[in-house]
């Protein structure tokens, strides 16, 4: 159990600036998630916590101790690797057993952790083998089992559902979801897949060139985030985004686009955006949020809007369709049967509640 | 039909059958079987029955003896002590090369500024050919203009004077040093190859389980580098068992025979006393030897699983 605090971490390999001042604070027991593209220093951070890489400032304090100058071993951080790094020449049993071995534990109480872990992860007929006999999933058991077996202050994640298929690593988040509930551990996970990062966390940490982008508890940044970034990498498929202009009209305000189209501006936001009117913005909203126009659909904020279909396709329980928008290809999500073929013309609403606007100089959200 | 049956068919008129389709490819194989067996074997062969003759410098005489070399060779002293030498001399060199080698290779694992050149400079002592070395060192040993008497006498305060491919207690120290010099830098540079290979997770994995830099070395390094280890180990151990040139070129066995290797024991009798059959049974029986300890030795390191 641990808070874990960063303060003003700096990071970089030769000519490359990994992380760039990061601030960070994660109280006990919170599963937090590190994601964002490649490269954006998110491994780097973990590698950091866990000691394998020196900062170049900043510090890493757990339980309100700075931890700079303890190597790995004195930190009491437990971490599975991406490739799993278990021990080759080493059966599943002694895989797990190392860090008991190494730690001088008496040899009965190894034998009971390790026979718990293994329980715990379902693997315990598997504690004779050798890793190399083992499948992807299994493999990544161990790696699990190994760092919970030294029941560690920290838990740290670099990525490790990425080398598996896409039903087993569904299998694993969940488990891993319900091994932090039943732990109750302070978790740092690393990943690049935003589902993982949505599902898994208490806090996602949107990192991006080496900088926090966002963070805050998952619904927070996918229903208000602060710049065009977030809005983008949050969300699968991803939102769509519209040059535009915020035109006013009479005490109300509508975004107008190149080719003359017009979608109103809610009331509730006039006050907020009135400042803006006559300059452009681009407009942002997610696929989920154009739906088919329906007669006494009255919700407050609907938009219209008519569309030539350039593209349908149907995943099941919903269509993906695409269209221009003056020149802009936009997806929307619609229900089954909303739409027949392409080149179909039909009458869609926007929800504007939901849709943001972003200034084009800054990034930032309106 | 398949290809290897009509090439068959085209070979040996159309009766082909099963079984010579079965087997084509051994047919294929059988001309460069027969040349290695012809260059592999032959001298082998030739080796065998020289050894059972009693060809000398003088005698005309190729009729069978029997055993008589080999009678002659078990109560050869000479030569079982040269052996002897041999032996010990390989056990005391390969740990001394081995730690030698790990150490180097271990403090160059690191990026670091010159690495590249210092790997270059390091390597150089195993690029030149052994019997140079050994006059190399033959140089540096001489006790009036040898470098070392002199930096020896530095330390010492007054002139240092010993002999020392001569004096009995420092001939075979003069040889270890050669040898080390030469072939440590064979080991450092394979197990730097090693090192580098060993996967950078599974140490950090360790470190963060909480194991000391020794455990780590001995339970995840040295497990994952033992293919290369054996291989390593085993070659030198063989180029040690071979060793000629240095001894050679340093002391030709001298003083007396005190330091003649199974080698130099082997040429001085074929090359320089042309005891040619006697040679023969000698080589028969390092050859012997020296395949009992291979065999045993890839088993122990399950090398030829």
């Amino acid at each position: 159990m641990a808070r874990l605090r960063i303060t003003g971490l700096y990071k970089s390999y030769d000519s490359v600036q990994a992380v760039r001042g990061v601030d960070l604070d994660i109280p006990e027991g919170e599963f937090a998630v590190l994601v964002g593209p490649s490269g954006c220093g998110k491994s780097t951070m973990l590698r950091t916590i866990a000691g394998l890489e020196e900062p170049d400032a900043g510090t890493i304090e757990i339980d309100g101790e700075i931890v700079n100058d303890l190597p790995p071993r004195s930190r009491d951080v437990a971490m599975v690797f991406q490739n799993y790094a278990l021990y080759p020449y080493m059966k599943v049993f002694d895989n797990i057993a190392f860090g008991l071995r190494a730690r001088k534990f008496p040899a009965g109480e190894i034998k009971e952790r390790v026979l718990a872990a293994a329980a715990t992860l379902n693997i315990s007929g598997l504690l004779d083998r050798l890793p190399r006999q083992l499948s992807g999933g299994e493999r990544q058991r161990v790696a699990i089992g190994r760092a919970i077996v030294r029941d560690a202050r920290l838990f740290l994640f670099d990525e490790p559902l990425s080398n598996l298929d896409a039903q087993l690593r569904e299998e694993m988040r969940l488990e891993i979801k319900e091994l932090h509930q039943r732990l109750g551990k302070t978790m740092i996970y690393v990943t690049h897949d935003q589902i993982e990062a949505r599902t898994l966390a208490d806090r996602v940490v949107l990192l991006n060139n080496g900088r926090i982008e966002q963070e805050g508890a998952p619904l927070d940044l996918f229903e208000r985030p602060v710049n065009r970034f977030v809005a983008g990498f949050l969300g699968s498929p991803s939102m769509n985004f519209i040059p535009a202009r915020l035109v006013a009209a009479d005490e109300s305000l509508a975004v107008t686009f190149e080719d003359g189209t017009a979608l109103a501006v809610p009331a509730a936001a006039y006050e907020r955006l009135a400042g803006r009117s006559g300059h452009d913005v681009i407009f942002g909203v997610r696929t989920e949020h154009i739906s088919r126009a329906r007669d006494g659909d009255t919700r407050e904020g609907l938009a219209p809007l008519s569309a030539t279909i350039d593209v349908v396709q149907p995943t099941g329980s919903r269509t993906y369709v695409t269209f221009r928008l003056s020149g802009t290809p936009v997806m929307a999500e619609l229900r089954a049967h909303d739409v027949e073929h392409p080149g179909q013309r039909i009458e869609l609403d926007v929800d504007m509640n939901r849709a943001i606007l972003i200034d084009p100089e800054t990034d930032l959200v309106l | 039909m398949t290809v290897s049956t009509k090439i068959a068919a085209g070979l040996f008129g159309k009766r082909v059958d099963a079984f010579t389709d079965r087997n084509f490819k051994y047919l294929l194989i059988a001309p460069a079987i027969f040349i290695l067996l012809l260059i592999g074997i032959f001298p082998l062969i030739n080796l065998v029955v020289a050894s059972f003759q009693d060809i000398t410098i003088l005698g005309e005489d190729k009729s069978f003896q029997g055993l008589l070399n080999y009678k002659r060779l078990f109560s050869d002293a000479r030569m079982w002590e040269s052996l002897l030498h041999t032996v010990l001399f390989m056990a005391v060199a390969l740990p001394i090369e081995l730690l030698l080698g790990t150490v180097m290779a271990l403090l160059l694992l690191e990026k670091m500024w010159g690495r590249q050149i210092f790997i270059a400079l390091l390597i150089i002592p195993t690029v030149i050919a052994p019997i140079v070395a050994g006059a190399t060192w033959r140089l540096m040993f001489d006790n009036r203009f040898g470098p070392i008497n002199q930096v020896l006498g530095w330390f010492k305060g007054e002139p240092v004077n010993i002999v020392w491919i001569v004096n009995s207690s420092y001939v075979w120290a003069a040889i270890l040093a050669t040898e080390v010099w030469q072939w440590t830098p064979f080991m450092f540079l394979i197990l730097l190859a090693g090192f580098s290979n060993v996967d950078r997770t599974q140490v950090e994995a360790a470190q963060i389980d909480g194991a000391s830099n020794l455990r780590i070395f001995f339970k995840i390094v040295i497990p994952a580098i033992r293919p290369v280890l054996a291989i390593a180990l085993l070659i030198r151990a063989l180029d040690l068992f071979r060793l000629f040139d240095i001894v050679w070129a340093l002391t030709r066995g001298g003083p007396g025979t005190m330091t003649e290797t199974i080698s130099t024991f082997t040429y001085v009798k074929g090359f320089e006393q042309f005891d040619t059959s006697y040679t023969s049974a000698v080589a028969i029986v390092v050859v012997v030897l020296l395949s009992i300890a291979v065999i045993f030795a890839l088993r122990r390191v399950e090398i030829a699983r």
